[in-house]
């Protein structure tokens, strides 16, 4: 063993050398891919009239709350503390500069957040939701998958995949509604909304998570639902592919146990082009939950991110926007820079 | 490539417990972030009688917002530490939304009384609106003049702030001059324009000189009720800030209110009582038996329907009329103001008018605009909206004693004969576009020009989704270019006075006509509408006629004279389209909690909601069932 | 089963003039008996088809369709088979107008990005250099950008008077035409190197006849693919952007429907029958469509076929 990594040392070298000018390739596509998320993001919500400081007061005077006479004289006091009433080029360079210091500006509908408060507010709630059910979708989908294009599986097993797949078709809004009305509504078996419990108090207690947990199980639902079936058919597919090729025939013909083949020389070659899919998979879930936090009414970035459209709060829009963006991104620059390492069949070159 | 096998399977056990390592990570940030343990942990704000002694913590707070972006504090998750357990008896739970973590300071931007800060911050008057009577409060009195330009306001000695500094004149200085200097507070321009000066003459003595005759001055500025009038500031801690506009305030926020927010996310909101409340020793209020309040986040009204059937709510925001009634069948212990008739609720004080822009064509035309009020089938919005309880309105205030009295006084029933502003006759409407010059073209729309009438209604999704698509029905069968904008665009809309209707209240009158007449007589500034005269009704005769109002009180003969003058104005030039009075169907659960205020109860005579500046008024006095 | 004899894998040998096929369709109906799940994916849309044209022709949707055309809150019955809304639309004519708007959303915005799919793909694979590098570049670049989120956004500061169905086509079809790009550049790559191609090229074909006559033909399983996944992806983001209350207000567009319905509580006030239609008719649509497009994966990678 020792011996082995000795000797495999040098390789290892080799390959990070390489890696390195891979890796400045990556990281400034990473830049580019931010640069234009951002600039696109900067510019749309501009084609809009309105103005999210007026929404602001908009809000109040709708519910009868607000009896400024000028409220314009306000608003242009505020306009001018924000930098908007500066040509858009320049808040764009502005905006850019702030970027670049880690500077997400001040929301202008519920100023004085700022953006990163807002961000830092529902972030946890987003996570916990995106990452289990990314993993978890990931998990189960390749499990059923694996099992449904294995030849020796029961016929029942091979199956199994069918529902699956005919729900990653289905909208996660919809099958959030679906449960909505028969799991919560009528058989009051979970909570219909929320975060946690009306009257819970937020501590880190075994009842409060557990709690919390049970709300998350709906919204988490709708999402892997509609994600298991999209991993399922691609790690079938991939293991069809794999029933022929060469080595899986030797494996066989070599007398190895079906377990064996099934486990080693099946799922772990058909499990790693999956791997790949992770990152983008991340984005997918959280424009799904963009709409599924909304309907279940959980505090997260999705909420924070609809409301903020409403009001056109562009800030908190390009906050939001930027920070998924990134986040994928990384995770693409992520996955690209293990894969590698994963699959011995791809190097790196430097074309 | 044996060897690289073999590095290739570490880096795979590497990378899988790497792997399991940020997701038990990620996993446990989360769970962690939101419990206040986390968090920054102001071990003095939480034990709620004791702790409200320690200044040293309520001058602290300003950090949060001068911090740059990236060092976001952890407050901005949840603020305040663990919280003492309260049983559920003694706990009032409503659910209507929690607003900005953090920002408690009435001068702030991002400010709303709404979700609980009613509770905390309190004005001078409070004003019962069924009661049709006035509670000083923070003010023991407020007496004007003979010709209402000086006003003597009288502090109640007993008042403090909840880290124990005597509220003052200081203090009501401090708001006062703040209103007149800072043109980014709301109500500005009325100090502005009415107050010349308000000095102190001891410390529970303010006067207040006025530079025109203000008899609604103390009603419409200095009492709160509704979503209006302005509460009192702690001088000795926004003197001291840069920026008051900017301040957040913090829980520690220095209040006089009944309550202190103990726990505050972005779910809930969680205010506990304080014992050591000055207006129990004034002897002015009982001690509340609620001892705890929760603002919940409301995130649609299905779960919240559901929420307040299965008890675990007590109060909710006003519901549609099939949602009321279904809540009202599932659980017995459930009320309303009209208790189990119908409307199932009060009248608030917001009737909805459809509004055009005067200034464009084709509204300039004030037969266009009869013809469109014409169309409205006022009957069938009762009948379908409201299930056959009279809402719909032609006239722009609420109707309440002060006002319904007017509406039905002998000169305003003529005018109503005269003018008819309830019918519905399509032939008639059709007659007045002729007469305008319409004709109805291939798609039986009304036509001039190759133009057909821009009657898209911007509305608001959140109250207008049951009325809006009804009325654009109703107009499109009536021949106009009817369409729904819910977009958040809308007020952007109305503002600019772009083509179009505007659904949208009027938020003025509560005890005589003159505060909505007024707001018509209010001009666009900078393009803009001013105040909400989306109409930009331009009438120099009723101007003059609004003007005459101002200064006479409401029972003055020459007052009565002039609003029916202005109200034959209203409706002869169709000022804006009368359509709905507004509704509160607010459900309150008796379970745990009684002596709602109701129609058989009217305890004080506050209204019920409990997203008003009354909110405390109506919550402190609330008995507990057991 | 008779057809077997004419199987064309058993057909006459090696002469392929004089061999007589059986008429187009029975060859395609006997495809998609083998096919089960393109024969199910598409027995579903012509259900649907059928449902909406039948229902169009005798129905006045114009008018039972919007609001105040009947009365309110009824449960489904013989006067109304599906029952009607809290505003008064007939439901069964507010589902066939509602599907007929969203099957033109999905057709045109799925439609338009295959085509410039189709064209990039080409461009770029064909002429390679540095028009491919841009072209791939750009698609690589907007990939992990979220559509739905930027699309949210369009939506939402676009003045809402000018949303109509065309204008959420439009607005779906802005930032999904990279995948289809994507997709045809590889396949026409592969197809560049490959015997017919250089078959072509030495028998003197011009680029335009390559790409017309021998490219496009092979590539058609390919191109109906990326068309249905279009399609599908349009139905996805204009349905996820009518929940959000952004799509045309008046319409009843399917998303529409449902998003009322949650306006007025309909779950809550009993009205159980106002959200059900929409909500089966989009999992049929959603669900024809993946199999569709799973059928269409085994027309296109054969290897796949094996599971079977």
């Amino acid at each position: 063993m020792g011996d082995a990594l000795a000797d495999a040392h040098p390789h290892l070298i080799e390959v990070s050398e390489v890696k390195l000018a891979y890796l400045a390739r990556r990281v400034l596509f990473l830049l580019v891919v931010i640069w234009v998320a951002s600039t696109i993001t900067f510019f749309i919500p501009r084609i809009s009239p309105k103005n999210p400081i007026r929404e602001r007061f908009a809000e109040l005077a709708r519910t009868g709350g607000f009896s400024p006479q000028d409220m314009e004289k306000i608003v242009a006091a505020y306009n001018a503390k924000f930098g908007l009433d500066k040509p858009v080029v320049q808040q764009y360079f502005d905006y850019m500069g702030g970027i670049l210091r880690g500077d997400l500006g001040v929301s202008l509908n519920k100023f004085p957040k700022t953006v990163w408060e807002l961000i830092m507010e529902a972030l946890p709630w987003t996570i916990v939701l995106i990452v289990t059910t990314t993993i978890l979708s990931f998990i189960i989908g390749n499990i059923v998958g694996a099992v449904s294009a294995w030849p020796k599986s029961p016929s029942w097993v091979r199956t199994l995949s069918i529902p699956f797949i005919l729900l990653q078709g289905v909208h996660p809004y919809l099958l959030g509604l679906l449960m909505i009305f028969f799991i919560a509504f009528r058989l009051k078996l979970l909570p219909l909304s929320g975060a946690y419990s009306v009257g819970i108090q937020p501590e880190l207690s075994l009842s409060f998570l557990l709690d919390a947990a049970r709300h998350q199980i709906l919204p988490a639902l709708s999402l892997i639902l509609a994600s298991v079936g999209g991993w399922a058919l691609a790690m079938r597919g991939m293991g069809v592919t794999i029933q022929g090729e060469d080595y899986v025939n030797f494996a066989e013909h070599k007398g190895l146990k079906q377990n064996t083949i099934f486990s080693s020389y099946y799922v772990r070659n058909a499990l790693l082009p999956q791997v790949t899919g992770l990152a983008l998979a991340f984005g997918s879930i959280i424009t799904a939950g963009v709409l599924v936090e909304t309907l279940y009414g959980l505090p997260g970035l999705g909420s924070v991110l609809s409301a903020a459209i409403n009001s056109n709060d562009f800030m908190v829009i390009y906050g939001i926007v930027l920070f998924i963006v990134v986040g994928v991104a990384v995770m693409m620059l992520v996955v690209d820079l293990v894969y590698p390492l994963l699959d011995p069949r791809i190097r790196y070159e430097t074309k | 490539m044996k060897q690289t096998k073999i590095t290739r399977r570490q880096l795979l056990r590497l990378s899988a417990l790497a792997g399991t390592g940020a997701v038990i990570a990620a996993c446990g940030a989360p769970a962690a972030t939101p419990a206040p343990a986390a968090t920054e942990a102001p071990a003095a704000a939480t034990e709620a009688p004791a702790a409200t002694e320690a200044p040293a913590a309520a001058t602290e707070a300003p950090a949060a917002t001068e911090a740059p972006a990236a060092t976001a504090e952890p407050t901005a998750v949840s603020a305040g530490g663990p919280v003492a357990d309260v049983p559920r008896n003694r706990t009032l739970i409503t659910m209507n939304g929690v607003d900005a973590v953090n920002v408690t300071n009435p001068w702030t931007a991002g400010y709303s009384h709404q979700q609980g800060n009613a509770m905390v911050n309190e004005p001078l008057f409070y004003y019962a609106i069924f009661g049709d009577k006035e509670y000083p409060w923070l003010a023991e009195s407020g007496e004007y003049n003979k010709d209402f330009t000086e006003l003597t306001i009288k502090l109640r000695k007993e008042a403090a702030w909840s880290d124990g500094t005597p509220f003052t004149a200081k203090d009501v200085l401090f708001t006062f001059n703040g209103q007149m200097t800072n043109e980014k507070l709301n109500y500005h321009t009325e100090f502005k324009d009415f107050v010349k000066e308000a000095k102190s003459t001891d410390d529970y003595t303010v006067v207040v000189t006025f530079s025109q005759p203000a008899p609604r001055f103390k009603f419409e500025v200095l009492s709160q009720k509704y979503d209006t009038g302005i509460p009192m500031v702690p001088e000795h801690v926004l003197s001291k800030q840069a920026d008051v506009n900017a301040f957040q305030g913090g829980i520690d926020f220095p209040h006089t209110g009944p309550y202190t927010i103990v726990n505050w996310n972005v779910q809930q909101k969680i205010m506990d009582l304080r014992e050591d409340w000055w207006a129990v020793k004034a002897g002015i209020a009982p001690m509340p038996d609620a001892k705890r309040v929760v603002f919940r986040a409301n995130p649609n009204v299905e779960a919240t329907a559901q929420n307040v059937v299965n008890n675990e709510v007590d109060m909710t925001l006003d519901l549609r009329n099939d949602a009321i009634k279904s809540v009202l069948a599932q659980n017995p212990k459930i009320t309303t103001h009209s208790g189990d008739k119908p409307p199932h609720g009060y009248l608030d004080w917001w009737p909805n008018s459809l509004w055009v822009n005067h200034e464009i064509e084709p509204f300039k035309d004030v037969k266009v605009r009869q013809a469109i009020s014409m169309s409205i089938n006022r009957d069938q919005l009762d009948e379908i909206v409201y299930e056959g309880a009279q809402i719909a309105t032609t006239v722009p205030f609420p109707l309440y004693p002060g006002l319904k009295a007017f509406v039905e006084s002998p000169p305003v029933k003529a005018l109503e004969e005269k003018y008819q502003p309830r019918k519905f006759d399509l032939d008639g409407a059709g007659a007045l576009m002729t007469e305008a010059g319409f004709a109805k073209n291939a798609d039986g729309l009304w036509e001039k020009d190759g133009k057909t009438v821009p009657c898209t209604i911007n509305g608001f999704e959140s109250i207008h989704s049951d009325i809006v698509p009804i009325l654009v029905e109703q107009l499109k069968q009536a021949g106009f270019d009817a369409a729904v904008n819910f977009g958040p665009d809308a007020f952007q809309n109305m503002a600019d006075g772009k083509p179009g209707l505007y659904m949208f209240g009027h938020g003025a009158s509560l005890k005589d006509p003159y505060a909505t007449f007024f707001l018509f007589t209010k001009k666009p500034i900078g393009g803009g509408a001013g105040a909400n005269n989306f109409s930009r009704y331009n009438n120099p005769e009723f101007d003059k006629i609004v003007e005459q109002m101002g200064p006479l009180p409401a029972d003055d003969p020459k007052f009565q004279e002039l609003a029916v003058q202005a109200m034959e104005w209203y409706w002869k030039d169709v000022i804006d389209i009368p359509v709905i009075q507004w509704l509160h169907r607010i459900p309150y659960n008796q379970t745990y909690w009684t002596n709602y205020p109701t129609e058989a109860n009217p305890a004080l005579g506050f209204n019920g909601a409990q997203w008003h500046t009354t909110a405390p008024m109506v919550i402190t006095n609330l008995k507990a069932v057991s | 089963m008779s057809a077997t004899i004419t199987s064309p894998a058993a057909g006459a040998p090696a002469v392929p003039a004089p061999f007589q096929q059986p008429p187009r369709r029975v060859l395609v109906a006997r495809y998609l008996r083998r096919n089960k799940s393109l024969g199910v994916g598409i027995a579903i849309v012509i259900f649907l088809t059928l449902f909406t044209i039948i229902g169009s022709v005798t129905i006045d949707t114009a008018k039972k369709a919007y609001p105040l055309a009947v009365k309110t809150k009824q449960p489904p019955s013989a006067q109304f088979p599906l029952g009607t809304d809290w505003y008064g639309r007939d439901l069964l004519a507010a589902m066939v107008r509602g599907l007929w708007q969203t099957a033109v959303i999905g057709f045109l915005a799925g439609a338009a990005a295959t085509a410039l799919g189709v064209v990039l793909g080409f461009i770029s694979a064909y002429y390679g250099g540095a028009v491919d590098k841009t072209i791939t570049g750009i698609c690589q670049v907007l990939q992990p950008i979220p559509p739905f989120l930027i699309q949210v956004i369009i939506a939402g500061s676009i003045d809402k008077r000018s949303v109509t169905i065309y204008t959420m086509a439009l607005i779906v079809f802005l930032l999904s035409w990279m995948g289809p790009t994507l997709v045809i550049r590889a396949q026409v790559l592969s197809m560049k190197e490959r015997m017919f191609v250089n078959v072509a090229k030495l028998s003197g074909m011009t680029n335009l006849e390559i790409i017309f006559k021998e490219l496009l033909p092979n590539l058609l399983p390919f191109i109906a693919a990326s068309f249905v996944s279009a399609v599908f992806g349009a139905i996805f983001a204009s349905f996820g952007l009518s929940v959000l209350g952004l799509g045309p207000m008046r319409e009843p567009l399917i998303g529409n429907i449902i998003y009322y319905s949650l306006q007025q509580s309909a779950f809550f006030n009993g009205w159980w029958w106002w959200p059900l239609w929409p909500m089966l008719t989009l999992i049929l649509i959603f669900s024809a469509l993946t199999l569709i497009n799973i059928g269409m994966d085994e027309i296109a990678n054969p290897r796949v076929r094996r599971t079977e």
